[in-house]
Protein backbone atom coordinates (compact mmCIF):
# COMPACT_ATOMS: atom_id res chain seq x y z
CA UNK A 1 0.00 0.00 0.00
CA UNK A 2 1.55 3.80 -0.82
CA UNK A 3 1.04 5.63 2.02
CA UNK A 4 0.10 8.94 0.62
CA UNK A 5 1.47 12.28 2.64
CA UNK A 6 0.65 15.77 1.85
CA UNK A 7 2.54 18.88 2.96
CA UNK A 8 0.54 21.25 3.45
CA UNK A 9 0.17 25.10 5.77
CA UNK A 10 -2.45 26.85 3.89
CA UNK A 11 0.17 30.01 3.95
CA UNK A 12 2.43 30.68 1.32
CA UNK A 13 6.14 30.68 2.29
CA UNK A 14 6.33 28.85 5.58
CA UNK A 15 8.38 25.99 3.89
CA UNK A 16 5.97 23.19 2.61
CA UNK A 17 8.30 22.78 -0.72
CA UNK A 18 11.56 22.50 1.39
CA UNK A 19 9.98 20.33 3.73
CA UNK A 20 8.34 17.94 1.10
CA UNK A 21 11.63 17.81 -0.68
CA UNK A 22 13.65 16.75 2.42
CA UNK A 23 11.01 14.36 3.95
CA UNK A 24 10.71 12.69 0.26
CA UNK A 25 15.02 12.16 0.05
CA UNK A 26 14.39 11.59 4.12
CA UNK A 27 12.18 8.63 3.11
CA UNK A 28 14.25 7.67 0.19
CA UNK A 29 17.50 7.23 2.28
CA UNK A 30 15.81 4.68 4.44
CA UNK A 31 15.36 2.94 1.88
CA UNK A 32 11.25 3.74 1.03
CA UNK A 33 10.79 3.89 -2.44
CA UNK A 34 8.94 7.54 -2.72
CA UNK A 35 7.58 10.10 -5.33
CA UNK A 36 7.06 13.27 -4.80
CA UNK A 37 4.06 15.30 -6.56
CA UNK A 38 4.23 18.79 -6.97
CA UNK A 39 0.60 19.95 -6.84
CA UNK A 40 1.94 23.62 -7.11
CA UNK A 41 0.73 24.23 -11.00
CA UNK A 42 1.05 27.27 -12.54
CA UNK A 43 3.97 28.28 -10.05
CA UNK A 44 6.25 24.92 -10.26
CA UNK A 45 9.03 25.06 -7.76
CA UNK A 46 9.76 21.43 -6.01
CA UNK A 47 11.85 20.79 -9.53
CA UNK A 48 13.65 24.32 -8.56
CA UNK A 49 14.55 22.55 -5.06
CA UNK A 50 15.35 18.83 -5.83
CA UNK A 51 17.63 20.61 -8.52
CA UNK A 52 16.18 18.53 -11.44
CA UNK A 53 14.31 21.67 -13.41
CA UNK A 54 16.83 21.14 -16.55
CA UNK A 55 15.22 17.65 -16.95
CA UNK A 56 11.26 18.19 -17.35
CA UNK A 57 9.93 17.20 -20.04
CA UNK A 58 6.45 15.74 -18.88
CA UNK A 59 4.76 16.99 -15.85
CA UNK A 60 1.59 16.25 -14.00
CA UNK A 61 -0.89 17.79 -16.10
CA UNK A 62 0.27 15.75 -18.62
CA UNK A 63 -0.46 12.50 -17.03
CA UNK A 64 -3.85 13.34 -15.97
CA UNK A 65 -4.96 14.43 -19.17
CA UNK A 66 -3.81 11.38 -20.38
CA UNK A 67 -0.89 13.01 -22.87
CA UNK A 68 1.98 11.31 -21.78
CA UNK A 69 2.50 7.94 -19.13
CA UNK A 70 3.72 8.15 -15.64
CA UNK A 71 7.00 6.15 -16.65
CA UNK A 72 7.89 8.95 -18.61
CA UNK A 73 6.84 11.88 -16.46
CA UNK A 74 8.59 10.79 -13.35
CA UNK A 75 11.84 12.29 -13.03
CA UNK A 76 14.66 10.23 -11.29
CA UNK A 77 16.17 11.91 -8.55
CA UNK A 78 19.92 12.31 -8.64
CA UNK A 79 20.65 12.34 -5.46
CA UNK A 80 18.86 8.86 -4.41
CA UNK A 81 18.10 6.18 -6.02
CA UNK A 82 14.88 5.55 -4.31
CA UNK A 83 13.69 8.84 -5.28
CA UNK A 84 11.29 10.08 -8.16
CA UNK A 85 9.83 13.51 -8.50
CA UNK A 86 6.74 14.26 -10.67
CA UNK A 87 6.80 18.42 -11.81
CA UNK A 88 4.08 20.36 -11.65
CA UNK A 89 2.86 22.16 -15.07
CA UNK A 90 3.91 25.67 -15.75
CA UNK A 91 1.75 26.62 -18.12
CA UNK A 92 -1.28 25.66 -17.22
CA UNK A 93 -3.39 26.80 -14.22
CA UNK A 94 -4.94 24.78 -10.74
CA UNK A 95 -8.63 24.41 -13.03
CA UNK A 96 -6.63 21.17 -15.10
CA UNK A 97 -6.39 19.30 -12.03
CA UNK A 98 -9.26 16.65 -11.49
CA UNK A 99 -10.20 14.43 -9.21
CA UNK A 100 -10.19 11.82 -11.40
CA UNK A 101 -7.17 12.01 -12.66
CA UNK A 102 -5.26 12.71 -9.35
CA UNK A 103 -6.88 9.51 -8.22
CA UNK A 104 -5.83 7.83 -11.44
CA UNK A 105 -1.78 9.10 -10.80
CA UNK A 106 -1.71 7.94 -7.19
CA UNK A 107 -3.98 4.36 -8.16
CA UNK A 108 -0.51 3.92 -10.80
CA UNK A 109 2.35 4.84 -8.48
CA UNK A 110 0.78 2.73 -5.66
CA UNK A 111 0.59 -0.13 -8.46
CA UNK A 112 4.41 0.79 -9.61
CA UNK A 113 5.05 -0.53 -6.10
CA UNK A 114 5.73 2.93 -4.07
CA UNK A 115 5.78 3.16 -0.50
CA UNK A 116 5.45 6.88 -0.15
CA UNK A 117 3.79 9.14 -2.51
CA UNK A 118 4.57 13.06 -1.06
CA UNK A 119 2.12 15.70 -2.03
CA UNK A 120 3.39 19.50 -1.98
CA UNK A 121 0.48 21.72 -1.62
CA UNK A 122 0.50 24.87 -3.29
CA UNK A 123 -0.94 27.83 -0.79
CA UNK A 124 -4.02 29.00 -0.11
CA UNK A 125 -7.26 26.45 -0.07
CA UNK A 126 -8.60 26.49 -3.23
CA UNK A 127 -8.42 23.72 -5.72
CA UNK A 128 -4.79 22.72 -5.91
CA UNK A 129 -4.25 22.64 -2.26
CA UNK A 130 -7.94 20.81 -2.20
CA UNK A 131 -6.43 18.29 -4.44
CA UNK A 132 -3.56 17.55 -3.12
CA UNK A 133 -5.08 16.95 0.53
CA UNK A 134 -8.04 14.77 -1.22
CA UNK A 135 -6.30 11.39 -1.16
CA UNK A 136 -4.19 11.87 1.81
CA UNK A 137 -3.55 9.13 4.51
CA UNK A 138 -1.44 11.51 6.87
CA UNK A 139 -0.80 14.99 6.43
CA UNK A 140 2.12 17.33 7.73
CA UNK A 141 1.08 20.81 8.73
CA UNK A 142 3.80 22.91 8.28
CA UNK A 143 2.99 25.89 10.52
CA UNK A 144 5.56 29.51 11.29
CA UNK A 145 5.52 30.39 14.74
CA UNK A 146 3.06 33.35 13.87
CA UNK A 147 0.01 33.78 14.37
CA UNK A 148 -1.65 34.33 11.00
CA UNK A 149 0.53 31.13 9.88
CA UNK A 150 -0.97 29.35 12.63
CA UNK A 151 -4.62 30.37 11.73
CA UNK A 152 -4.31 29.40 8.28
CA UNK A 153 -3.36 26.06 9.21
CA UNK A 154 -6.13 25.63 11.40
CA UNK A 155 -8.11 26.51 8.19
CA UNK A 156 -6.47 23.67 6.62
CA UNK A 157 -6.96 20.86 9.33
CA UNK A 158 -10.44 21.71 9.08
CA UNK A 159 -10.76 21.18 5.46
CA UNK A 160 -8.66 17.94 5.76
CA UNK A 161 -11.10 17.09 8.52
CA UNK A 162 -14.31 17.81 5.76
CA UNK A 163 -12.69 17.36 2.28
CA UNK A 164 -10.16 14.58 2.31
CA UNK A 165 -11.90 11.24 0.77
CA UNK A 166 -11.06 9.49 4.56
CA UNK A 167 -13.60 12.50 5.84
CA UNK A 168 -16.30 12.11 2.74
CA UNK A 169 -16.03 7.97 3.21
CA UNK A 170 -16.63 8.04 6.89
CA UNK A 171 -13.11 5.85 7.11
CA UNK A 172 -10.29 6.36 9.96
CA UNK A 173 -9.40 10.42 9.46
CA UNK A 174 -6.53 11.65 8.42
CA UNK A 175 -3.61 11.36 10.84
CA UNK A 176 -2.17 14.95 11.45
CA UNK A 177 1.23 16.06 12.27
CA UNK A 178 2.79 19.28 13.17
CA UNK A 179 5.99 20.64 12.14
CA UNK A 180 6.89 23.88 13.20
CA UNK A 181 9.47 25.70 10.93
CA UNK A 182 11.94 28.39 10.82
CA UNK A 183 12.28 28.40 14.35
CA UNK A 184 14.83 31.11 16.28
CA UNK A 185 14.39 29.84 19.92
CA UNK A 186 16.43 33.39 20.55
CA UNK A 187 13.52 35.41 19.24
CA UNK A 188 11.23 33.05 21.17
CA UNK A 189 13.32 33.74 24.44
CA UNK A 190 13.21 37.12 23.65
CA UNK A 191 9.15 37.52 23.55
CA UNK A 192 8.73 38.58 19.66
CA UNK A 193 7.89 34.28 18.11
CA UNK A 194 5.56 32.14 19.28
CA UNK A 195 7.33 29.24 21.17
CA UNK A 196 6.07 25.93 19.41
CA UNK A 197 4.51 24.81 22.84
CA UNK A 198 1.76 27.73 21.61
CA UNK A 199 1.79 26.92 18.23
CA UNK A 200 0.85 23.40 19.52
CA UNK A 201 -1.30 24.37 21.88
CA UNK A 202 -2.77 26.41 19.63
CA UNK A 203 -3.48 23.67 17.05
CA UNK A 204 -3.84 20.66 19.30
CA UNK A 205 -2.24 18.01 16.79
CA UNK A 206 1.02 16.28 17.41
CA UNK A 207 4.09 17.50 17.27
CA UNK A 208 6.38 16.42 14.42
CA UNK A 209 9.35 18.38 14.38
CA UNK A 210 11.01 21.78 14.92
CA UNK A 211 13.23 23.13 11.53
CA UNK A 212 15.46 25.90 13.18
CA UNK A 213 15.51 29.85 11.23
CA UNK A 214 18.92 29.10 8.92
CA UNK A 215 20.58 30.57 6.19
CA UNK A 216 21.29 27.06 5.16
CA UNK A 217 18.12 26.61 3.84
CA UNK A 218 18.07 29.60 1.46
CA UNK A 219 21.35 27.89 0.12
CA UNK A 220 20.23 24.59 -0.28
CA UNK A 221 17.84 26.42 -2.61
CA UNK A 222 19.13 28.03 -4.93
CA UNK A 223 22.09 24.97 -5.40
CA UNK A 224 18.81 22.87 -5.97
CA UNK A 225 19.76 20.37 -2.64
CA UNK A 226 17.25 19.48 -0.57
CA UNK A 227 18.42 20.76 3.06
CA UNK A 228 18.82 17.42 4.68
CA UNK A 229 21.71 16.57 2.58
CA UNK A 230 23.58 19.46 3.95
CA UNK A 231 26.51 18.65 5.84
CA UNK A 232 26.95 19.67 9.22
CA UNK A 233 23.22 21.71 9.47
CA UNK A 234 20.91 22.13 12.49
CA UNK A 235 18.33 21.73 9.86
CA UNK A 236 19.59 19.00 8.15
CA UNK A 237 19.68 17.41 11.60
CA UNK A 238 16.38 18.60 12.63
CA UNK A 239 14.75 16.58 9.54
CA UNK A 240 16.34 13.26 9.98
CA UNK A 241 14.86 14.07 13.17
CA UNK A 242 11.13 14.00 11.76
CA UNK A 243 11.97 11.34 9.23
CA UNK A 244 12.90 9.60 12.36
CA UNK A 245 10.15 10.16 14.37
CA UNK A 246 7.81 9.42 11.35
CA UNK A 247 8.63 6.12 11.57
CA UNK A 248 8.00 6.03 15.48
CA UNK A 249 11.69 6.30 16.42
CA UNK A 250 11.77 7.90 19.52
CA UNK A 251 13.95 11.40 19.37
CA UNK A 252 14.14 14.36 21.70
CA UNK A 253 13.63 17.78 20.20
CA UNK A 254 16.83 19.59 19.41
CA UNK A 255 17.43 23.53 18.73
CA UNK A 256 14.50 24.80 20.61
CA UNK A 257 16.46 26.35 23.27
CA UNK A 258 18.44 29.56 22.94
CA UNK A 259 22.21 28.67 24.34
CA UNK A 260 23.76 32.28 25.60
CA UNK A 261 20.37 33.51 27.33
CA UNK A 262 21.47 36.34 29.92
CA UNK A 263 20.66 36.43 33.57
CA UNK A 264 18.82 39.59 33.28
CA UNK A 265 17.07 38.51 30.13
CA UNK A 266 16.07 34.70 32.18
CA UNK A 267 14.58 37.32 35.00
CA UNK A 268 12.89 39.95 32.84
CA UNK A 269 12.18 38.38 29.35
CA UNK A 270 8.57 37.11 29.13
CA UNK A 271 8.22 32.87 28.48
CA UNK B 1 -43.81 -10.42 -5.34
CA UNK B 2 -44.11 -7.88 -2.66
CA UNK B 3 -45.98 -5.71 -5.43
CA UNK B 4 -49.28 -7.28 -5.07
CA UNK B 5 -50.83 -5.70 -1.48
CA UNK B 6 -48.98 -2.65 -1.97
CA UNK B 7 -51.13 -1.95 -5.49
CA UNK B 8 -54.11 0.17 -4.00
CA UNK B 9 -51.23 2.33 -1.62
CA UNK B 10 -48.86 4.00 -4.36
CA UNK B 11 -49.32 7.59 -2.71
CA UNK B 12 -51.03 7.62 0.68
CA UNK B 13 -52.23 10.17 2.56
CA UNK B 14 -51.72 10.67 6.81
CA UNK B 15 -51.42 13.79 8.92
CA UNK B 16 -47.96 15.63 9.89
CA UNK B 17 -46.92 17.90 12.11
CA UNK B 18 -44.03 19.64 11.19
CA UNK B 19 -41.82 22.28 12.46
CA UNK B 20 -41.19 25.27 9.74
CA UNK B 21 -39.46 28.41 10.30
CA UNK B 22 -41.14 31.74 10.44
CA UNK B 23 -40.05 34.69 8.11
CA UNK B 24 -41.28 37.68 9.13
CA UNK B 25 -40.93 40.07 6.08
CA UNK B 26 -41.17 43.45 6.23
CA UNK B 27 -40.69 44.92 2.82
CA UNK B 28 -41.53 43.09 -0.78
CA UNK B 29 -38.71 45.19 -2.72
CA UNK B 30 -36.41 41.94 -3.79
CA UNK B 31 -33.32 44.21 -3.56
CA UNK B 32 -33.86 45.27 -0.24
CA UNK B 33 -34.48 42.47 0.90
CA UNK B 34 -31.51 41.44 -0.79
CA UNK B 35 -28.95 43.90 0.93
CA UNK B 36 -30.59 43.22 4.11
CA UNK B 37 -29.79 39.01 3.94
CA UNK B 38 -26.61 39.79 2.87
CA UNK B 39 -25.66 42.03 5.58
CA UNK B 40 -27.07 39.34 8.27
CA UNK B 41 -25.63 36.59 6.87
CA UNK B 42 -22.86 37.54 4.50
CA UNK B 43 -20.78 35.07 4.46
CA UNK B 44 -22.81 31.96 4.70
CA UNK B 45 -24.93 31.63 1.77
CA UNK B 46 -25.88 28.24 2.70
CA UNK B 47 -26.74 28.98 6.57
CA UNK B 48 -30.76 27.25 5.93
CA UNK B 49 -29.62 24.11 5.00
CA UNK B 50 -32.94 24.11 2.92
CA UNK B 51 -35.06 24.51 5.70
CA UNK B 52 -38.99 24.80 4.72
CA UNK B 53 -40.00 28.61 6.15
CA UNK B 54 -43.50 30.07 5.87
CA UNK B 55 -43.31 34.00 5.26
CA UNK B 56 -45.10 36.13 7.42
CA UNK B 57 -46.24 39.63 5.95
CA UNK B 58 -47.97 40.56 9.33
CA UNK B 59 -45.50 43.45 9.74
CA UNK B 60 -45.19 44.84 6.14
CA UNK B 61 -44.78 48.66 6.48
CA UNK B 62 -46.97 49.42 3.93
CA UNK B 63 -48.81 47.45 1.02
CA UNK B 64 -47.58 47.67 -2.45
CA UNK B 65 -49.27 47.32 -5.69
CA UNK B 66 -48.00 43.75 -6.82
CA UNK B 67 -45.17 41.85 -5.78
CA UNK B 68 -42.33 40.23 -8.04
CA UNK B 69 -42.51 36.86 -6.34
CA UNK B 70 -40.04 35.02 -8.93
CA UNK B 71 -37.58 37.52 -7.61
CA UNK B 72 -38.26 37.08 -3.81
CA UNK B 73 -38.14 33.45 -4.31
CA UNK B 74 -34.95 33.12 -5.61
CA UNK B 75 -33.82 35.38 -3.67
CA UNK B 76 -34.57 33.42 -0.64
CA UNK B 77 -33.57 29.91 -2.37
CA UNK B 78 -29.75 31.70 -3.15
CA UNK B 79 -29.94 31.38 0.77
CA UNK B 80 -30.98 27.68 1.10
CA UNK B 81 -34.64 29.03 2.70
CA UNK B 82 -37.40 27.00 0.85
CA UNK B 83 -40.54 28.64 0.96
CA UNK B 84 -43.53 26.74 1.55
CA UNK B 85 -46.26 29.35 2.01
CA UNK B 86 -47.35 32.76 2.99
CA UNK B 87 -49.40 34.20 5.95
CA UNK B 88 -50.86 37.29 7.20
CA UNK B 89 -50.40 38.55 3.72
CA UNK B 90 -52.69 41.17 2.48
CA UNK B 91 -55.53 40.02 -0.02
CA UNK B 92 -55.34 41.79 -2.58
CA UNK B 93 -51.40 39.79 -2.85
CA UNK B 94 -52.70 36.50 -2.99
CA UNK B 95 -53.09 35.60 -6.33
CA UNK B 96 -49.78 36.17 -7.36
CA UNK B 97 -48.93 34.20 -4.38
CA UNK B 98 -50.54 31.49 -5.19
CA UNK B 99 -49.56 31.61 -8.94
CA UNK B 100 -45.82 31.13 -7.91
CA UNK B 101 -47.22 27.78 -5.91
CA UNK B 102 -46.99 29.42 -2.22
CA UNK B 103 -49.76 27.92 0.00
CA UNK B 104 -51.76 30.57 1.55
CA UNK B 105 -52.01 29.46 4.98
CA UNK B 106 -54.57 31.05 7.79
CA UNK B 107 -53.72 33.65 10.26
CA UNK B 108 -53.42 31.51 13.01
CA UNK B 109 -50.28 30.23 12.23
CA UNK B 110 -50.58 26.42 10.38
CA UNK B 111 -54.21 26.31 11.67
CA UNK B 112 -54.39 24.66 7.51
CA UNK B 113 -52.08 21.76 9.14
CA UNK B 114 -54.17 21.44 12.25
CA UNK B 115 -57.02 20.80 10.70
CA UNK B 116 -55.11 17.84 8.65
CA UNK B 117 -53.83 16.36 11.86
CA UNK B 118 -57.58 15.53 13.00
CA UNK B 119 -58.66 12.86 11.66
CA UNK B 120 -62.35 12.94 11.33
CA UNK B 121 -62.15 16.30 9.09
CA UNK B 122 -64.01 19.05 11.20
CA UNK B 123 -67.45 20.19 9.20
CA UNK B 124 -67.98 23.92 8.25
CA UNK B 125 -67.13 25.71 11.25
CA UNK B 126 -63.96 25.57 11.02
CA UNK B 127 -62.98 28.94 11.25
CA UNK B 128 -64.18 29.37 14.71
CA UNK B 129 -60.21 29.35 14.88
CA UNK B 130 -58.38 26.86 17.36
CA UNK B 131 -57.08 28.54 20.12
CA UNK B 132 -53.68 30.30 18.93
CA UNK B 133 -51.57 29.45 21.12
CA UNK B 134 -52.29 25.56 20.54
CA UNK B 135 -49.71 24.85 17.44
CA UNK B 136 -46.65 26.90 18.96
CA UNK B 137 -46.08 24.90 22.02
CA UNK B 138 -46.88 21.64 19.74
CA UNK B 139 -43.57 22.32 16.98
CA UNK B 140 -41.60 23.26 19.68
CA UNK B 141 -42.07 19.81 21.39
CA UNK B 142 -41.78 18.26 18.17
CA UNK B 143 -38.28 20.17 17.78
CA UNK B 144 -36.93 18.67 21.15
CA UNK B 145 -37.92 15.33 20.85
CA UNK B 146 -36.31 15.34 17.30
CA UNK B 147 -33.10 17.38 17.77
CA UNK B 148 -31.19 15.87 21.00
CA UNK B 149 -27.92 17.58 22.22
CA UNK B 150 -25.36 17.51 19.18
CA UNK B 151 -21.84 16.25 20.58
CA UNK B 152 -18.76 17.21 18.55
CA UNK B 153 -15.50 15.07 19.71
CA UNK B 154 -12.88 16.99 17.77
CA UNK B 155 -11.03 20.64 17.60
CA UNK B 156 -13.63 22.85 15.73
CA UNK B 157 -11.33 24.62 13.25
CA UNK B 158 -10.78 27.97 11.67
CA UNK B 159 -13.76 28.43 9.00
CA UNK B 160 -15.60 25.30 10.36
CA UNK B 161 -19.27 25.90 11.78
CA UNK B 162 -21.71 24.08 13.51
CA UNK B 163 -24.96 24.90 14.18
CA UNK B 164 -26.91 22.44 16.74
CA UNK B 165 -30.78 23.01 15.45
CA UNK B 166 -33.42 23.02 17.88
CA UNK B 167 -31.00 21.88 20.61
CA UNK B 168 -28.14 22.01 22.84
CA UNK B 169 -24.40 21.75 21.27
CA UNK B 170 -21.65 20.34 23.43
CA UNK B 171 -17.60 20.86 22.28
CA UNK B 172 -15.33 18.16 23.86
CA UNK B 173 -12.32 19.70 22.19
CA UNK B 174 -12.69 23.60 21.75
CA UNK B 175 -13.13 25.73 18.97
CA UNK B 176 -10.63 27.86 17.44
CA UNK B 177 -10.67 31.37 16.30
CA UNK B 178 -12.22 32.02 13.33
CA UNK B 179 -14.77 29.25 13.69
CA UNK B 180 -18.19 29.52 15.01
CA UNK B 181 -21.06 27.63 16.69
CA UNK B 182 -24.55 28.16 16.63
CA UNK B 183 -27.28 26.06 18.44
CA UNK B 184 -31.16 26.85 19.56
CA UNK B 185 -30.46 25.78 23.00
CA UNK B 186 -27.08 26.60 24.76
CA UNK B 187 -23.74 25.80 23.59
CA UNK B 188 -21.17 23.76 26.34
CA UNK B 189 -17.68 24.10 25.38
CA UNK B 190 -14.79 22.15 27.56
CA UNK B 191 -11.81 23.87 26.52
CA UNK B 192 -10.94 26.52 24.31
CA UNK B 193 -14.11 28.96 23.53
CA UNK B 194 -11.92 31.25 20.33
CA UNK B 195 -14.16 31.86 17.33
CA UNK B 196 -17.89 33.01 17.51
CA UNK B 197 -20.39 30.97 19.74
CA UNK B 198 -24.27 32.13 19.29
CA UNK B 199 -26.99 30.40 21.69
CA UNK B 200 -30.28 30.53 21.12
CA UNK B 201 -30.38 31.13 17.66
CA UNK B 202 -34.30 30.97 17.38
CA UNK B 203 -34.68 33.16 19.95
CA UNK B 204 -34.42 31.35 23.17
CA UNK B 205 -33.87 34.00 25.93
CA UNK B 206 -32.79 31.39 28.52
CA UNK B 207 -30.01 29.94 26.30
CA UNK B 208 -26.50 30.24 27.98
CA UNK B 209 -23.02 29.39 27.09
CA UNK B 210 -20.61 27.82 29.21
CA UNK B 211 -16.91 27.16 28.16
CA UNK B 212 -13.59 26.25 30.67
CA UNK B 213 -11.66 28.95 29.25
CA UNK B 214 -13.35 31.95 27.66
CA UNK B 215 -11.70 34.00 25.13
CA UNK B 216 -14.31 34.10 22.35
CA UNK B 217 -14.36 36.60 18.76
CA UNK B 218 -18.05 36.95 19.60
CA UNK B 219 -20.92 35.66 21.38
CA UNK B 220 -24.37 35.99 21.07
CA UNK B 221 -28.03 35.23 23.24
CA UNK B 222 -31.28 34.96 21.31
CA UNK B 223 -29.55 38.16 18.56
CA UNK B 224 -28.43 40.15 21.43
CA UNK B 225 -24.64 40.28 20.67
CA UNK B 226 -21.28 41.26 22.23
CA UNK B 227 -17.67 41.65 20.98
CA UNK B 228 -14.70 41.92 22.55
CA UNK B 229 -12.76 45.21 20.89
CA UNK B 230 -10.94 45.94 24.04
CA UNK B 231 -10.18 42.70 25.03
CA UNK B 232 -12.02 40.00 27.68
CA UNK B 233 -12.78 40.56 30.83
CA UNK B 234 -9.64 39.84 33.24
CA UNK B 235 -12.01 37.90 35.74
CA UNK B 236 -13.09 35.65 32.78
CA UNK B 237 -10.30 35.65 30.52
CA UNK B 238 -8.87 32.19 30.03
CA UNK B 239 -11.47 30.74 32.66
CA UNK B 240 -14.40 28.92 33.45
CA UNK B 241 -17.24 31.36 32.55
CA UNK B 242 -21.02 31.53 31.53
CA UNK B 243 -22.80 33.71 29.49
CA UNK B 244 -26.73 34.57 30.35
CA UNK B 245 -29.09 36.88 29.29
CA UNK B 246 -30.77 39.12 31.88
CA UNK B 247 -33.18 42.04 32.15
CA UNK B 248 -36.63 41.83 30.21
CA UNK B 249 -38.26 42.52 26.95
CA UNK B 250 -36.79 45.51 25.37
CA UNK B 251 -34.09 45.81 27.83
CA UNK B 252 -31.81 42.34 27.55
CA UNK B 253 -28.01 42.42 28.51
CA UNK B 254 -25.33 39.83 28.27
CA UNK B 255 -23.89 38.78 31.28
CA UNK B 256 -20.57 36.94 31.38
CA UNK B 257 -19.82 35.45 34.60
CA UNK B 258 -16.58 33.12 36.05
CA UNK B 259 -17.65 30.16 36.88
CA UNK B 260 -16.91 28.34 40.33
CA UNK B 261 -14.98 25.35 39.49
CA UNK B 262 -13.73 24.57 43.21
Amino acid sequence: MARVIVITSGKGGVGKTTTSASISTGLALRGFKTAVIDFDVGLRNLDLIMGCERRVVYDLINVVNGEANLHQALIKDKHCENLFILPASQTRDKDALTEEGVEKVLKELEHMAFDYVICDSPAGIERGAVMALTFADEAIVVSNPEVSSVRDSDRILGILQSKSRRAMEGREPVKEHLLVTRYSPKRVEEGEMLSYKDVQELLRVPLIGVIPESDDVLQASNQGTPAIHLKDSDVAAAYQDVIARFLDEDRPLRFVTYEKPGILKRLFGGK
Amino acid sequence: MADAPLQGKLIEFKGASLAVMTAHVRDTEAVRLADALHMMLGGMPDFFAGEPTVLDFAQLANIPERVDWTAILSLLRRYQVQPIGVRNLPETLHDGARRAGLALLGAEGLSAEQRVIAPPPAPAPVVETPPAAAPAPASSEAVNIVAPTLIVDRPLRSGQQVYAKGGDLVLLAGMSPGSEVIADGSIHCYGHLRGRALAGARGDTSARIFSTNFGPELVSIAGVYRTFERGIPQAVAGRGAQVKLTGSDNLHTLEITPLQND
